[in-house]
């Protein structure tokens, strides 16, 4: 059997309708394909969606850490009246960045990670529809990273908050590069979002396995499906926004500009038209978590599939029609606000299916309290109220007292934090077994879990109250002239949020310590530790590179499960006919006996690095400029002219006539 | 396990209580659930029925989660029935929320409607925001004696009563105009001017803040909405309008008035000013401010606090004496302005040795390249002590 990284090139297997001239054999001997598949050249060059998965995951963790430091840093100085923790305009960046790093750099990215690994083995295919668009755009999605953090060091972060409004945004008003290199990275990171969701949208569309229609498919591959069509419309908006605040800054364009007869109305509408079905891009790939994790952990089907199915979908269009509802006080006049304030209303209502659903679930089930289970019931109970603040702000006047004070943040981190955050949580202790053939320890998971749920409540629910009681966002310092008397004074609040921050950030610290003791302690978990019911589940533990020895046919929703369990025909009880081992076991007895895997490639990775070049480029010299489209140039080229796949030469040993060796694998764990 | 879900179903009741307590908190100056005029009264009408039906249908949902967790865990039961849903069921949970919320909206849109009226005004005031304070700009009408254009900043002053329609718009970014008590907030942005309707029913303060974002000094820039009786209303107006005589000898307040006009008569309007031929010294902020605009100073006394009503010109006491005092005596005691005997000239005098290192402000010479060397916000003035001495007897002579 052909394996990995050195794939198949059999003569059976080569079809005769591969274009000649687009994949040459051999192209002057330079454009040759990587064949590494051990060390760091293998993680450098793969296109192997499990790699690429676990890539995004690192760096997003990574940045995980980089935004909680920045939180923490907020509410330090947020703790008493007239914090001296930060200047006025360290206290900006920081809260710009906070928002950018969690929002770009840490959520989206966490999402494309369980995306990239989970959707090839959820609808049974052995990767991506293009796998090297797939390494392009992790690799671009850290060179956008990579520039937006650059500022840190080059004179100074983004000081205009995330949503960046202009003419704030502007040369006169933020002089440092710091919003610059915002734009930039901002820029570069959309181009790896919207790359990779036109590849998952191919994928989901057209590799599913046998058998797989629509309405088998995994929920939480159904909800990413909507999910890359909502990127897939609101990158190019964004995209449009940035490029004009770009030229705007550098090139002295004057889009915004009031005294050339803009509007800078325009930019609040252009942001919102992306920001608000990004809220829905964040929060989806959580709702797609949770409806996985609570049925498996209730041992029930999820309740009202095709309802979850169609209530995403319905979000996924609403969610184009209520963007002014962040504008309800920027002054567009009453029929516009009436207009948004109801459109808001009834996105509530597709939303309140999703709560009902996941709560009807549980109803009735078996329930087992895994960490991974109190993820996903925290995150229902915390959604909800994050949920309901949410109605509270669609009430248009209401929301003129409401925006931009402290109950906005406590309402967007119930949902964002509440709902996104604690869904991937409950994403990782469900499917670390199968990315690392470990379980993650549950009692570090549940230190974890309570100091997270605690510090999250205690952060986010003061507030609530403090916004109340009229605390304005984005204010590097409060006063005690304004903080009230008795049990609602805003000191007392601030203090407990900012003593809640760090229950938060101890939480956080048992997951990275949990990680640490499940690698060196953990023993590996069997086959099918959670009794699951998806088809990502009728593998190895971590998948083989190839995913499925034969991909498999799908009869059922649920199929792992329905081949697991059967009604017996005398009692009408749901009874275990096979083991997990034993299907995996008739599985492997019809493995494939040619597997195609794409190559590794060296071009990702150089186009990506282009913008890196391109992006320092603008900020300080069109040297720069002109050497990153050169690089750019090059990696199209490249990547255009590689051999489909590499010389048996080139493998050391040189691959045999059946195009390849056994290669064993170690969990990573 | 059931024990620490309680403990959750605890902590979300808990907040849900403090929630709703939150709207009777004491003495919260910015409390938006404590309306104070019929602007924030229709929102309040408006919004606590909708918290409290948000209320109920979270407590339905969290109670329905913990009744499953403690109800369906596993306890060896056989495997439950491997049902996909109840249609009847979804449908009847999905229409319940769409007519909550049919009725929701039907009450919103209404109110939308009522507060963006404008017909029956009474009274206008034009209102600028930049960066980092408000300018108010009150047009002639002779109907509230204000029979020539008054100018003044920080505090906003307005007779009870009254439908006062304002025309918020900004001379940089965008700012945000909101008193809490008195209605919802309406963005000030440059190029276009947006109209918010303030009322209030009892002479009192009403104390705001900007609330959208502007860039480094957002946390300082404050409003106070002052409601006085027509009748005070009238007197405040009529010395609103008054010049200041010019000053002579050399008394410390008339060494002040010299400093005055070496020093911040370049921007800073001072009316009856006049240079030694009698003709009146007109300031050009425009030469030296990037936003084209400072604070007027003629009446700066008879506010009592400065720089975007960041901080206080009076003593804590004789503060907390004008902010807590009931509405009857309310006008005599805001009219007197600042005495001396409750004058605080700290902060003041901290300001007058350094104000960006007071309030953050782009005002370093060397960092404006961008603007062509205008300011954003005041300078450093390097001014002596004995020029801040005098300087401030000066300005407390300004009621």
């Amino acid at each position: 059997m052909a394996i990995i990284e050195r794939p198949d090139v059999a003569p059976a297997t080569v079809t005769p309708s591969v274009p000649a001239l687009a994949t040459p054999t051999t192209t002057l001997g330079v454009f040759k394909r990587p064949v590494s598949s051990t060390g760091w050249r293998s993680w450098l060059f793969t296109v192997d969606h499990k790699k690429i998965g676990l890539m995004y995951g690192a760096v997003a963790l990574f940045f995980l850490v980089v935004g909680g430091v920045q939180a923490l840093l907020i509410r330090l100085q947020l703790a008493a009246p007239d914090g001296k923790i930060l200047s006025a305009d360290l206290y900006n960046q920081m809260f710009t960045m906070h928002a950018t790093t969690m929002v770009f750099l840490f959520i989206m990215p966490m999402a494309a990670a369980f995306a990239n690994y989970m959707i090839p083995l959820q609808v049974g295919a052995r990767d991506v529809a293009f796998p090297r668009i797939n390494a392009f755009g992790f690799w671009t999605f850290l060179a956008g990273g990579l520039l937006l953090n650059a500022s840190w060091f080059l004179g100074g972060a983004a000081d205009g908050g995330w949503f960046m409004y202009a003419p704030n945004s502007g040369p006169i008003f933020s002089p440092s590069n710091g919003v610059d290199f915002w734009a930039l990275g901002l820029q570069v990171t959309g181009i790896a979002s919207l790359t990779s969701a036109i590849n998952l949208i191919v994928t989901i569309l057209n590799m599913r396995a046998p058998g797989m229609s629509l309405m088998r498919m995994p929920i939480f591959t159904w909800l990413m499906l909507v999910t890359q069509f909502l990127l897939l419309f609101a990158m190019p908006v964004i995209t449009v926004a940035l490029f004009l605040l770009i030229f705007q800054r550098s090139f002295g364009a004057t889009f915004f500009d009031v005294a050339a007869g803009a509007d800078p109305l325009l930019w609040q509408h252009l942001f919102w038209i992306f920001g608000h079905p990004e809220v829905y891009i964040i929060i989806m790939p959580a709702f797609g978590i949770l409806s996985e994790v609570l049925p498996v952990f209730s041992r029930k089907p999820l309740f009202g599939y095709p309802f979850v199915v169609f209530s995403g979908a319905a979000i996924g269009f609403v969610g184009w029609g209520v963007w002014a509802h962040h504008m309800f006080a920027s002054g567009m006049g009453p029929v516009s606000v009436a207009v948004f304030s109801v459109a808001t209303m009834a996105i509530a209502v597709p939303t309140g299916v999703k709560v009902v659903n996941w709560t009807m679930t549980m109803w009735g089930g078996k329930l087992h309290f895994t960490v991974a289970m109190k993820f996903a019931i925290a995150m229902v109970l915390i959604f909800t109220i994050g949920g309901l603040s949410g109605v509270t702000h669609s009430v248009a006047p209401s929301d003129t007292q409401q925006t931009d004070t402290y109950y906005i943040v406590a309402h967007f981190h119930y949902v964002l934090f509440g709902g996104g955050v604690l869904g991937l949580f409950a994403g990782f202790y469900y499917w670390w077994p199968k990315v690392f053939g470990k379980c993650l320890n549950e009692r570090w998971g549940n230190w974890n879990f309570w100091w997270m749920v605690i510090g999250m409540n205690m952060t986010f629910g003061p507030m609530h109250i403090l916004g109340i009681q009229g605390q304005p966002r984005r204010m590097y310092v409060w006063t005690e002239a304004r903080a009230g008397e008795g049990f609602f004074n805003l000191g007392f609040w601030n203090l407990i949020a900012t003593l809640g921050a760090f229950v938060l950030a101890i939480g956080v610290l048992f997951f990275l310590l949990n990680i640490w003791y499940t690698a060196k302690r953990q023993p590996q978990a069997p086959l099918d530790p959670w009794d699951a019911r998806s088809l990502e589940w009728m593998t190895q533990n971590p998948p083989k590179e190839h995913n499925f020895d034969t991909i498999p046919t799908v009869h059922h929703l649920d199929e792992f499960f329905h081949r697991k369990y059967a009604l017996d025909e005398n009692t009408h009880e749901l009874t275990q006919v096979r083991t997990a081992e034993e299907v995996l076991a008739g599985e492997e007895a019809k493995a494939d006996a040619h597997i195609h895997l794409p190559s590794p490639s060296y071009w990702p990775l150089v186009l990506s690095s282009s913008f890196l070049f391109i992006g320092f480029g603008v900020v300080y010299t069109p040297v720069l400029m002109v050497l990153g489209g050169a690089i750019a140039i090059l990696g199209l080229y490249g990547w255009a002219l590689e051999p489909s796949v590499a010389e048996p030469t080139d493998y050391d040993p040189p691959s045999g006539s059946d195009g390849g060796t056994m290669k064993e694998l170690t969990p990573v764990g | 396990m059931t024990h620490a879900l309680r403990r959750l179903r605890g902590a979300a009741l808990t907040g849900a209580g403090l929630l709703v307590l939150a709207s009777c908190a004491k003495d919260a100056p910015q409390d938006f659930f404590q309306p104070a005029g019929p602007n924030a009264q229709k929102i309040d009408n408006l919004q606590k029925p909708v918290f409290y039906t948000a209320g109920v249908v979270g407590l339905i949902v969290i109670a329905a989660v913990m009744y499953s967790v403690v109800k369906y865990r596993d306890r060896g039961q056989p495997l439950p029935e491997q049902t996909h849903g109840k249609p009847a069921l979804e449908i009847g949970l999905t229409i319940l929320p769409a007519l909550i919320l049919a009725v929701i909206g039907t009450f919103t849109a209404r109110t939308i409607f009522d507060l963006a009226k404008e017909g029956d005004t009474e009274m206008v005031i034009n209102v600028t925001g930049q960066q980092w304070w408000w300018e108010y700009d009150y047009p002639v009408q002779t109907g509230y004696g204000i029979a020539k254009p008054i100018i003044t900043s920080g505090q906003i002053v307005f007779p009870v009563d009254t439908k006062v329609l304002l025309r918020v718009t900004s001379r940089d970014v965008i700012h945000s105009y909101w008193i809490p008590k008195l209605n919802g907030k309406k963005d000030a942005v440059p190029g276009r001017v947006h109209t918010l309707r303030l009322e209030a029913t009892q002479p009192g303060i009403y104390a705001g803040q900007c609330t959208e974002f502007c860039g480094l000094s957002h946390a300082n820039m404050r409003m106070e909405a002052i409601a006085l009786t027509k009748a005070d209303f009238a007197a405040w107006a009529a010395r609103q309008q008054q010049p200041q005589p010019m000053l002579t000898g050399d008394s410390p307040a008339a060494l002040g008035q010299g400093v005055y006009i070496a020093q911040c008569a370049r921007c800073h309007q001072l009316d009856g000013l006049t240079r030694p031929d009698g003709t009146p010294i007109i300031s050009a902020p425009e030469d030296n401010v990037w936003s084209g605009a400072a604070p007027n100073m003629t009446h700066f006394a008879s506010r009592n606090t400065f720089a975007g009503a960041t901080w206080d010109l009076l003593t804590p006491q004789c503060r907390a004496d004008v902010w807590h005092s009931d509405p009857g005596s309310f006008g005599a005691k805001y009219l007197k302005g600042v005495t001396p005997e409750c004058l605080q000239q700290n902060d003041l005098r901290e300001w007058l040795r350094n104000a960006p290192g007071k309030k953050p402000m782009y005002a370093d010479p060397t960092k404006l390249e961008e603007t062509g060397g205008l300011y954003r916000g005041m300078p450093y003035l390097g001014l002596t002590e004995d020029d801040i001495d005098s300087l401030i007897a000066y300005l407390v002579t300004l009621k």
